[in-house]
């Protein structure tokens, strides 16, 4: 069977999720094993501009050039994968949809800031058709390559949807509230293996909000532990910004 | 960390392998099965097997086929989902991994010597089919036997030769009707339930078998009981998402019962009180 | 049988019961009031006096992710059903932990058997060790009576002050006690300290909860339509830490994960919850509990009414876990106060 060609690109983001894809380490060579990997900026310097089998976007949608962009992407690519959070849920990008375009271009651009169109950020799946989602900021390698896996077997990957106190629970983590710290696991995706947390940190939302979380139980949890909302909601938005669009 | 192969391990799966499958509907595609020892799946009507895509993975679906045919089964998969999405892929020749069958079935040895109102909804025809072709294989042994069939729309038939075949026999009932009629089609118009109080039937040596949607259940019930045939000969199957089928994931419990191990096959009196039932 | 065990040798009893087979006892988290059961070698590591650990020995007896069948595709299909399990002691498991594992025991033991649990269950030694004292007011242990020791054991210590009292209850009980022999014998002073101090026990570990444990069926008959349970739907925030936590709960999801060349891999079983809302669903998209009350209501009828008729005991051993670890501040004591109130108006 001939290899599937995936090539990675990069929209507006920090490429800190090609870089994970690039520290794999010794997994690497399975993975280039199972994919032939056609154009991949952080890596190689070869281009690729025909059919492709797999397109793996990083980054969100931020001006009309990337609209089109993404959209010529779309068009070649049999099967779409967004990963990290900038691409699957806007991500730390969608902060810019809190203020004015022509503040922000001018704070950004000085005098010239006319020659830089800009508009609302967004997720590449309220730009484009996505097929498969690989959340987190940045991802988590073991879920990049399960979806990967996903792909190759042609099924669906669904993120999960219950929030991260599941896995966090199972890797038996000291809850982030008894140390009287603010985490938004309690709200957020899971998928991640708790990775933050497991490391001493807490959740930051970077896996965007489950699909149905209790609004009002979260928030009788902030006023028991005499957290501000707005404290909250400001956490919330630093990732989930985007999620306002639609 | 040790490790060592359990022989007799709940989750061994038997390999099978596909002899003949035919796509029955838009939704719907029938496979004959095989196991690949040679022995016989040796189940009852109304019992599930598990079915396992190594790398994909395993789902619970009714065998459709009646026990009395012993060298292969049949089972109808509806694709819904990603398992069943690429079972829908197979073909002749293929293979797939067994576990079971599970479950407690219709109790045809109860059965025996009554009248039997078979009533089945959309794919209901599926587990009912292997207690018709049974009770039709074995046709001395009970009563009268009534067929209801319903479903949304006539291109929705499951078996649909096998239903022609049910109709010109004299020695059972058989009606069928659809929610929505297609132009060329002469048949009933009308839920299944509209079916119910025409048949005539002695309720006190009757057992009623019912396999449709959960939506059905209420309303049949309701018929059934208008009838006077009493709780305990109301059978009722139940569809809940199996993961284990031993009696220990959870999964498919319906208040203190396991559907995997105590049904799918209940009477009316088992359940009537259990509001997650229905 | 009893012995003795005076409390100089217990770091020597630890570090000879390390060397015998990987050892595992409660360890506090730093810096907060949070347990752990852990690999440990020494004494000093051990929290003698703690409350639950974060989460039961459950995890040793059935881990949170495990293989149950290994395969390969690559031409037909080939699997084998594999376990895979370590020999091991526990040391120092609370009487409301023996009584979730004998929960555990009593499910994998039914029929159709599951031998990945019986296998890894029997490498396991365990160590009971008394609560001389009441751990927090989450408990209810008295209720559901796992106050005291009864069997689910091979060793079981009660503190003594100056040294615990060791009841022997297995023959591989007696060989730790034999190989590792830092043991006295037990005269009837020690056993009257033993009674003492159970006995002041059955004055302080009172009813927990206004109700006496065989009235809960009945209660639970009564309550299934209660607005207790509406309630919950407002708190509850779905987050599986109640069950998760329970030393008696064990539901699980069955996953299939192949290796990146698509030909081998493996079926394994995760923890699952049938608080999460995927859990009751099925393929044509009703979902059989999708209200979070009927989740809550379920965990509950799961502790105190279903496993009455099928193993003649409750699924709840008054750990008080699920109370300790809950954000929304769901208390299973308050729950079954609102309950009897309920059912008394």
């Amino acid at each position: 069977m001939e290899k599937p060609k995936v090539a990675f690109f990069d929209f507006a983001c920090c490429e800190g999720c090609q870089l994970q894809v690039a520290n794999i380490g010794e997994g690497l060579l399975d993975v280039l094993g199972s994919i032939d990997v056609v154009e991949f900026r952080e890596v190689m310097s070869e281009k690729w501009d025909k059919e492709l089998d797999v397109a793996i976007i990083e980054g969100s949608i931020t001006n009309p050039h990337a609209v089109e962009r993404i959209k010529q992407i779309r068009e070649r690519a049999k099967v779409l994968i967004a990963y990290g959070s900038c691409a699957t849920i806007g991500g730390v990008n969608g902060m810019k949809n809190n203020f004015s375009f022509d503040d922000i271009r001018k704070y950004v651009y000085g005098d010239s800031y006319q020659f830089f169109p800009t508009e609302i950020t967004k997720a590449v799946h309220q730009a484009v058709k996505v097929d498969y989602f690989v959340n987190g900021c940045p991802i988590y390698i073991p879920e990049f390559i399960t979806v990967l896996k996903a792909v190759l077997q042609g099924i669906p990957y669904d993120v999960p949807d219950y929030p991260v106190c599941v896995e966090c629970k199972l890797n038996e983590n000291v809850c982030m509230y008894d140390r009287e710290v603010t985490c938004l696991g309690t709200v957020t995706k899971a998928g991640c293996n708790s990775w933050c947390i497991n490391n001493g940190n807490i959740c930051y939302g970077c896996r965007g909000m489950v699909s149905n979380p209790n609004e009002k139980g979260a928030q009788d949890v902030l006023t028991k532990y005499k957290i501000p909302m707005d404290l909250v909601l400001n956490k919330m938005n630093m990732y989930n910004k985007c999620r306002e669009i639609f | 960390m040790e490790k060592m192969v359990i022989k007799d391990s709940s989750y061994r799966i038997k390999k099978a392998k596909i002899l003949h499958t035919k796509k029955m509907t838009e939704n719907e595609k029938f496979f004959e099965i095989v196991l690949k020892s040679g022995e016989s799946l040796d189940h009852e009507p109304g019992q599930f097997v598990m079915i396992s895509l190594l790398g994909i993975g395993e789902i619970p679906i009714s065998v459709c086929s009646s026990p009395t045919r012993r060298d292969s089964f049949d089972i109808c998969v509806r694709a819904v989902g990603k398992v069943t999405t690429c079972i829908h892929k197979l073909e002749a020749g293929d293979e797939v991994g067994i576990r079971g069958p599970y479950g407690k079935g219709f109790p045809v040895s109860i059965l025996e010597g009554n009248s039997l109102l078979i009533i089945a909804g959309g794919l209901g025809i599926a587990p009912l089919r292997s207690l018709i072709n049974y009770v039709l294989a074995n046709r001395r042994d009970f009563g009268m036997v009534h067929i209801l069939l319903g479903c949304k729309e006539p291109k929705e038939l499951l078996f649909s030769e096998e239903l022609e075949q049910w109709n010109e026999r004299t020695d059972l009932y058989y009606a069928c009707t659809v929610d929505r009629a297609a132009p060329d089609w002469a048949g009933n118009v009308g839920l299944i339930t509209t079916l119910i109080p025409g048949v005539d039937i002695e309720p006190v040596r009757t057992f009623a078998a019912v396999v449709g949607p959960p939506v059905m259940y209420k309303f049949v019930i309701k018929e059934l009981l208008a009838k006077e045939i009493p709780e305990r000969q109301i059978l009722l199957s139940f569809e809940r998402h199996m993961k284990c089928g031993n009696g220990k994931c959870g999964r498919c419990q319906i208040q203190s019962l396991y559907c995997c191990q105590d049904g799918p096959v209940f009477n009316y009196e088992q359940i009537k009180n259990m509001s997650e039932a229905f | 049988m009893y012995v003795i065990l005076g409390k100089e040798r217990f770091n020597d009893f630890i570090s000879r019961l390390s060397e015998m087979r990987r050892l595992f006892a409660p360890a506090v988290l730093k810096g907060y009031n949070n347990f752990a059961f852990e690999k440990v070698t020494s004494g000093k590591e051990i929290a003698i006096k703690y409350i639950p650990t974060i989460l039961p020995p459950k995890k040793f007896f059935i881990p949170q992710r495990e293989t149950l069948l290994e395969f390969n595709i690559a031409q037909g299909i080939d699997a084998e059903a594999v376990v895979e399990y370590e020999p091991m002691t526990i040391f120092g498991v609370h009487t409301c932990d023996l009584a979730g594992i004998q929960c555990l025991n009593m499910v994998f033991s039914e029929r159709p058997k599951d031998y990945n649990y019986l296998t890894r269950g029997s490498k396991i030694v365990l160590i009971g060790l008394e609560c001389n004292e009441y751990c927090d007011e989450y408990a209810s242990c008295n209720l559901v009576n796992a106050t005291f020791p009864c069997g689910g054991y091979d060793l079981f210590f009660t503190d003594l002050g100056d040294y615990f009292v060791i009841h022997v209850n297995t023959r591989s009980g007696d060989e730790i006690i034999k190989e590792i022999g830092s043991f006295e014998k037990v005269d009837t002073s020690h056993i009257n300290e033993l009674e003492k101090l159970r006995e002041k026990k059955r004055k302080v570990f009172g009813n927990e909860v206004p109700i006496e444990g065989k009235h809960i069926p009945e209660l639970f008959d009564r309550s299934f339509g209660a607005s207790v349970w509406k309630d919950l739907e407002e708190r509850c925030l779905a987050c599986g830490n109640c069950t998760n936590v329970c030393p008696t709960c064990y539901c699980f999801d069955i996953r299939d994960e192949v290796e990146l060349n698509l030909e081998s891999g493996i079926r394994y079983r995760v923890w699952y919850s049938c608080q999460l809302e995927p859990f009751a669903k099925v393929a044509g998209g009703i979902n059989f509990r999708k209200e979070r009350s009927a989740r809550q209501k379920h965990r509950y009828y799961r502790k105190f009414r279903y496993p009455v008729d099928r193993f003649t005991r409750f699924f709840c051993t008054g750990c008080g876990r699920c109370t300790r670890t809950c954000m929304a501040g769901i208390s299973l004591k308050e729950t079954l106060n609102d309950l009897i109130k309920e059912s008394e108006s």
